[in-house]
């Protein structure tokens, strides 16, 4: 008896260090964001928590890290039930969480910062010494180098999440929570990341890792918890599991994962660039002696570590900006320095990277955001006046079509999640079935549903014969969409790959890294 | 539709319960020492609405704020602070002045002629800046304020040069002619045709930033401007377009107070007008629709703290104080954006949503 339960735990792992049971949550408008969600988390592993947006993940991780009172269950840390939402709850049991959206003063130094909240004190003062020498110490203790005297805005992205990570554990944390950690970094950064958190883990902390990404998930992560609309939709040791069955758990429904077969064009291109040039003060945005061409129909992936020139050339063929030297020509037609206007004119459509400022306007509602920019179409309307009740129609169209979730056309944009403001901007550019489309990072941060919605919609507008520029540091999704891939390094192309099936992320990391193909 | 509306209302209420409150608390430490206080709360609440000529005072009042109300609520919709209105009023007035005075009688058309060279040559003060601002960058907000004075005293020193009347006591314009002079309303009051003028200013504002296309293009642009270039909207040109017409209405606004309301042209400061018009936008959450009973409110208190200075002896500053207050709890956004209030409307509106 005694020894068949030493049997079972040792076959389940250490103990769980922390423990959910029955936990539910319903907010003051009623809204249910967790409903008996039960599951533990063994001590010194990486456990990935996955689900849709308002899956409910993030409700779960403010449970944990006491921002937010559970409506009924209890949390259990290392077998003890705790009081939850008490003051200071995270520091006390030593639980750190980093959030997608970075928590920093980006005027303060990297010291300051880590500091914050819990600074060592001589008397009134803040003893800096101290202080410095226990940034230090941390940062040598889990191998996260960083300069402590840094001006924390002043620092790369990928730096600040390590300040970020360095402050969640500067209270003797057990437990670490990371929000979407990746949504920021590089293939390369991403890697370094992980292995710094295997290191944590090693150094006996439990790391919860939020993640839409499955190819992230099963490289870091033992096991996963998939939520579902707020409930347990599943969990799973991930060697035991294939990737269709957690997209199967997340969605609630079989998905199939499948590379579009790509097709090889031949004749005049649609879209040509001949030594395209652009100077700019900003590194980022620097190109050289770029030649592309995409034909009508065709899908080009640009891979690219971020900052490697697709911001430049993606402003170049939305007519942001001006070439330095070189020619564009679309169609026909000489687009080098063309405004956006002429663009538009031309058929270019443009789902941009950041939706809220560059893709729409928060503050303006469902409507007006879906019809901005259609100037002059006599559907919309009459003289100078708008047409209320066409537009009206036409708006309630695109949100069925584009599954749109929405309480009503009238509300402001910011009334919706990511996805679905992305599904209302896909539904606006594609509305004028543009004969040129930029896709940039076209479903970042959204959910697993959203971004097959808006795959398909993309490759339909390449069917209806669009030429597709698809810029994305999804290599999954990179490779999955496009006929051919382009890689850039440094504001220069570094490889042209016909999309085959041997073409994997492995394959384009030297010309990612500018080992390989530099001119 | 409904829900919207329903939820519209909810934040109505807490405005006007806001407002009675502010009104309450600053007016009840004035009260208190009078020997009736509740006489004096009444005379300043109930005194506007007593007759119908303290109506029209009112109006009276909220006319000239109702059109720099209008101009700044549409100045600001173009996302560009300028400040140029309050000049922008005084150069319109002096035009009007200039224009009724030098130029022949046009008849029953002379107010109008009179009217469009106070519009046209006070838009100069917002079109200034606005092309500082787009052409070199210039913050609109200091080229605004300090063109404000360099007008004053530009206007001031053409006043004495030009149209000054040597008969007259002080620094003043001759007479302005009659037939330049726009039709009182209301027997009593300086009520006149100028207040339907700025309702339907106001109106047609409304319509155009609301249900038109072009007002559809200045929102965006004003509220999204990285947007506004995605889209490849013609940005420089629709602000442009917001300064001209905000400046057009601000010298419309000295125009009509100048030939409605004085006998000659005797402003030798900034008459204000413009900054009240800023107070006017901010309360009308810059919408054209709102700005006439912002300005019928602020008229209406202007009105009652007259009854308080001539009746009672309470100093009408105190409106000054009463509306500074309401300015800082209405834009109060741990007010209007409190989690249990936008609970509140979110609850109104899915109640309806789901039926």
């Amino acid at each position: 008896m005694t020894d068949g339960r030493d049997d079972e735990e040792r076959a389940a792992g250490p103990a769980p260090v922390v423990a959910f049971d029955s936990i539910s949550k319903t907010y003051a408008n009623g809204t249910v964001a967790l409903r008996d969600v039960s599951f533990s988390v063994p001590a010194r592993t990486i456990h990935a928590i996955c689900g849709e947006n308002g899956a409910g993940k993030s409700t779960l991780m403010k449970i944990l890290f006491g921002l937010e009172e559970p409506t009924a269950g209890r949390i259990l840390l290392n077998g003890q039930p705790v009081a939850t939402a008490t003051r200071d709850f995270a520091g006390r049991h030593g639980i750190g969480m980093v959030h997608q959206h970075f928590s920093l003063i980006p005027t303060l130094s990297v010291t300051e910062n880590i500091i914050l909240g819990h600074e060592p004190r001589t008397g009134l003062l803040i003893d800096r010494a101290a202080a410095r020498a226990k940034v230090e110490a941390l940062s040598r203790k889990y191998g996260l180098a960083i300069d402590p005297d840094a001006i924390t805005g002043r620092l790369p992205v990928a730096a600040q999440q390590k300040v970020e990570i360095l402050k969640a554990l500067s209270r003797d944390t057990r437990i670490l929570i990371l929000d979407e950690p990746t949504a920021v970094l590089s293939p390369p950064e991403i890697s370094e990341l992980f292995s710094r958190l295997r290191d944590l883990r090693d150094h006996g902390i439990t790391i919860l890792f939020i993640s839409h990404k499955l190819n992230e998930v099963r490289s870091l992560a033992e096991s996963v918890t998939v939520l579902r609309a707020g409930q347990l939709a599943g969990a799973a040791r991930l060697a035991d599991v294939p990737d269709n069955m957690i997209m199967q758990m997340v969605m609630g429904r079989p998905v199939e994962i499948t590379r579009r077969q790509p097709r090889r064009m031949t004749g005049e291109p649609l879209l040509a660039l001949f030594g395209v040039g652009l100077a700019s003060r900003d590194p980022a945005d620097r190109l050289k002696g770029v030649d592309l061409a995409i034909h009508a129909g065709e899908i080009v992936g640009i891979a690219g570590v971020d900052g490697s020139g697709q911001r430049g050339l993606v402003s170049l063929l939305t007519g942001a900006a001006r070439p330095t030297v070189g020619s564009i020509r679309f169609d026909g037609h000489d687009m080098a320095g063309a405004s956006t206007a002429r663009w538009r004119a031309k058929g270019m459509a443009h789902l941009p990277s950041d939706r809220f400022t560059q893709g729409g306007v928060p503050a303006l509602t469902l409507i007006e955001n879906a019809i901005a920019g259609t100037d002059g179409d006599k559907r919309f309307q009459r003289g100078p006046f708008l047409r209320r009740s066409a537009i009206g129609a036409a708006v309630e169209r695109m949100v069925r079509d584009y599954s749109v979730r929405a309480l009503s056309i009238g509300e402001r944009l910011d009334s919706l999640s990511g996805g679905n403001v992305q599904k209302l901007i896909a539904a606006r550019e594609l509305a004028t079935e543009p004969r040129f489309l930029i896709a940039d990072q076209p479903t970042r941060g959204i959910d697993v549903a959203a971004a097959a919605f808006i795959h398909t919609r993309i490759v339909a507008a390449a069917e209806r014969g669009a030429a597709v520029l698809l810029v994305t540091a999804d290599l999954d999704e990179l490779l999955r969409l496009s006929d051919r891939v382009v890689v850039m390094f440094a504001g220069q192309i570094t490889a042209v790959l016909a999309n085959e099936a041997q073409l994997t992320p492995e394959r384009l990391g030297p010309y990612m890294l500018g080992l390989e193909g530099m001119p | 539709m409904n829900r919207i509306l329903l939820a519209g209302l909810v934040r109505l209420a807490i405005t006007l319960s806001v407002i009675a409150a502010v009104i309450l608390a600053v007016l009840i430490p004035f009260a208190l020492p009078h020997e009736h206080p509740g006489a004096v709360i009444a005379a300043f609440l109930l005194g506007p609405l007593s007759s119908l000529r303290h109506l029209g005072n009112v109006a009276e009042y909220a006319t000239p704020i109702a059109f720099t109300g209008l101009a700044a609520t549409i100045v600001f919709r173009s996302g560009l602070f300028n400040l140029g209105i309050e000049s922008g009023v005084f150069l319109g007035g002096l035009a009007a002045t200039t224009a009724a005075l030098l130029l022949p009688s046009f008849g029953p058309f002379t107010p109008l002629v009179a009217i469009i060279a106070g519009a046209v040559v006070g838009s100069l003060s917002c079109i200034i800046p606005g092309e500082l601002r787009l052409r070199w960058e210039a913050p609109e907000m200091v080229t605004s304020l300090v063109l404000n004075f360099a007008i004053l005293y530009a206007g001031v020193f053409f006043l004495n040069y030009y149209l000054r009347d040597p008969a007259a006591g002080s620094l003043m314009s001759y007479r302005i002619p009659a037939d330049a002079k726009l039709d009182r309303l209301l027997p009593g009051t300086r009520l006149n045709s100028g207040a339907i003028v700025a309702l339907v200013a106001c109106l047609a504002g409304g319509v155009w930033l609301y249900f038109t296309r072009s007002g559809l293009n200045l929102r965006i642009v004003g509220q999204g401007p990285v947007f506004a270039s995605h889209l490849g909207l013609p940005s420089r040109r629709i602000i442009m377009q917001a300064q001209l017409v905000g400046g057009l209405i601000a010298g419309m606004a000295g125009a009509i107070q100048v030939l409605g309301l004085y006998p000659r042209f005797s402003w030798t400061q900034l008459p204000g007008l413009g900054w009240t018009g800023i107070i006017i936008a901010i309360l009308a959450r810059e919408n054209p629709f709102y700005v006439v009973p912002a300005a019928l409110f602020l008229g209406y208190l202007q009105v009652g703290g007259d009854f308080l200075a001539r009746d009672i002896g309470i100093p009408s500053e105190v409106v000054g104080l009463v509306t500074a207050a309401i300015m800082l709890t209405v834009t109060a956004t741990a007010i209007f954006q409190h989690p249990a209030v936008l609970r509140l409307i979110r609850r109104i509106r899915q109640a309806e949503g789901t039926r």
